[in-house]
């Protein structure tokens, strides 16, 4: 990030000023507002549907986390295509009509499907972890983004995600494909109902899901996803 | 920035929306849902294929549809239990002593208290009894009282009407006009030659659009005499897999082809 004199900011601004003020509001549901004063988001590429004041565009290569995640990215498939959004004023964004959840984070971790991730801070650092045999039942691939620190970030679903708190005494089952995304210190367990009447036809149509076990919120969306699993 | 609503296993309601694409079950048994329509549960819920196998009872008394039974699972457990289709929106409706006919696809779950049959409509469901029933529709449902003409591909379903029927606009089929598009193709058709036709007390369930949701062909009856539509596969939309004729359709999804 440049410094704040480049930007054309008072001299006497403290150094971290632009840094994590990038404000975040959806105008509507399926639309989100940026404002911002001279600080800059990472969104997907393309995501701009308009803007006002004065805004740089800048294509990130391997989701701007340098050249050890572009390989990353480039390894395990979760390709992210991000661009820098820099400037002054409010910047729009929206992805094919799907629905936005803004999700605000303290320090935690949020585990996202890199096709799911609208915007981010520029403060959060996005990277990339193996998720098992939940990416894979979920036809995403074993591999999903991270996104960590502090600020605000914003995720698509198809359909408003529903938030639901795990906690250790309530465990939550989810299907693997209306997961959009998890925050909070989650164990994920790959479930599996399959037993001899799945392959003497009498599949229960559930037999996978995802276990989360420990202490955080999952993001489900009311709408399923096709999945390997998702007939049996 | 307030955060978004957080639901945890005591919050979700019971029996009732989560919100307009989302509705969460209260379950304590049984409970009748269609295969995938589960997106996430609290508690111990096992799912169970319609088959041979310890809920024999419970399937032969509420369940009468070996069409679909490839498409039905039953629930039985206790927790709480999220169900959505598509982000399409999704209500419950309450049965008393009532029947009620549906669109095959368009049925998520239901008490087993109802029983569920295969109408003789072809691609659609019939409930009878008392219960709870959650279904999806493209846009909210609107609800109307016959006598009333509707578009096929906005009906949802009807309750306690005995006499669906095809209405043709038939001036427009003997103009002059008509005929040559209905014969040429030429021309361009208004596309609402065709309703279906209600008469009699009851209530008809039309969804707010013509899209019709992508549904899984299940409605294929059987070929027998006097048996309507017998033999001639449910149109299907979207991209299907091509099925094996006859009743057996079902079955090679049951093995995920």
């Amino acid at each position: 990030m440049r410094g704040p004199g480049a930007l054309g900011l008072p001299r006497g601004a403290p150094a971290d000023y632009g840094r994590g003020v990038a404000q975040f509001r959806l105008q509507g549901s399926k639309v989100l507002a940026v404002d911002m004063a001279g600080d800059a988001v990472k969104a997907k590429n393309g995501a701009m549907v308009a803007y006002d004041g004065r805004m740089t565009f800048k294509k990130k290569t391997g989701g701007g986390e340098g050249l050890r995640g572009l390989v990353t990215r480039r390894l395990t498939g979760e390709q992210m295509a991000v661009m820098e959004v820099t400037g002054k004023g409010t910047c729009y964004f929206a992805d094919r009509a799907s629905e936005i959840n803004l999700v605000e984070l303290r320090g935690e971790k949020l585990y996202v499907e890199a096709s799911n991730l609208l915007c981010t801070d520029a403060a959060l650092r996005t990277g990339t972890t193996f998720t098992g045999l939940r990416g894979a039942a979920q036809g995403n691939g074993l591999f999903t983004t991270t996104v960590e620190g502090r600020g605000q970030a914003a995720i698509t679903s198809d359909g408003p995600a529903v938030v639901l708190r795990v906690t250790r005494e309530y465990p939550l089952q989810v299907d693997p494909g209306a997961y959009v995304a998890h925050t909070g210190d989650l164990k994920q367990h790959f479930q599996s109902g399959v037993n001899l009447g799945t392959f003497l036809g009498e599949g229960s149509g559930e037999a996978f899901q995802i276990r989360f076990e420990g202490e955080g919120l999952v993001y489900v969306q009311p709408s399923e996803r096709n999945t390997l699993g998702g007939d049996l | 920035m307030t955060g978004p609503v957080v639901h945890d296993v005591h919050t979700l309601p019971s029996d009732d929306n989560v919100h307009e694409y989302a509705f969460s079950v209260a379950l304590d048994g049984q409970w009748f849902l269609q295969k995938g329509k589960m997106i996430a549960y609290y508690g111990r819920i096992d799912f169970h294929g319609i088959g041979y196998g310890p809920l024999d009872l419970l399937i032969s008394r509420s369940f009468h549809s070996p069409l679909h039974a490839a498409d039905w699972v039953v629930a039985e457990g206790r927790g709480k239990m999220l169900l959505a289709d598509r982000a399409f929106d999704v209500n419950s409706y309450d049965l008393d002593e009532g029947n009620l006919t549906i669109r095959s696809g368009n049925l998520l779950a239901f008490q087993p208290s109802l029983s569920l049959k295969q109408s003789i409509i072809p691609g659609f469901l019939t409930l009878i009894g008392t219960g709870k029933f959650v279904a999806a529709s493209n846009g909210p449902v609107v609800f109307v009282e016959p006598p009333i003409r509707v578009d096929p591909q906005a009906l949802v379903g009807w309750a306690d009407c005995p006499s669906p029927c095809h209405h043709y606009d038939h001036r427009y089929l003997r103009g002059f006009l008509g005929e040559v598009r209905a014969r040429t193709g030429l021309g361009g058709a208004s596309g609402e030659e065709h309703q279906f036709e209600f008469v009699g007390a009851g209530t008809v369930l039309l969804q707010s659009t013509e899209q019709l949701m992508p549904e899984l062909a299940t409605g294929a009856t059987v070929t027998e005499e006097g048996v309507p539509g017998g033999g001639v596969p449910a149109p299907q939309s979207g991209s299907q897999p091509p099925q094996l004729p006859g009743g057996i359709g079902g079955l090679q999804r049951r093995f995920g082809l």
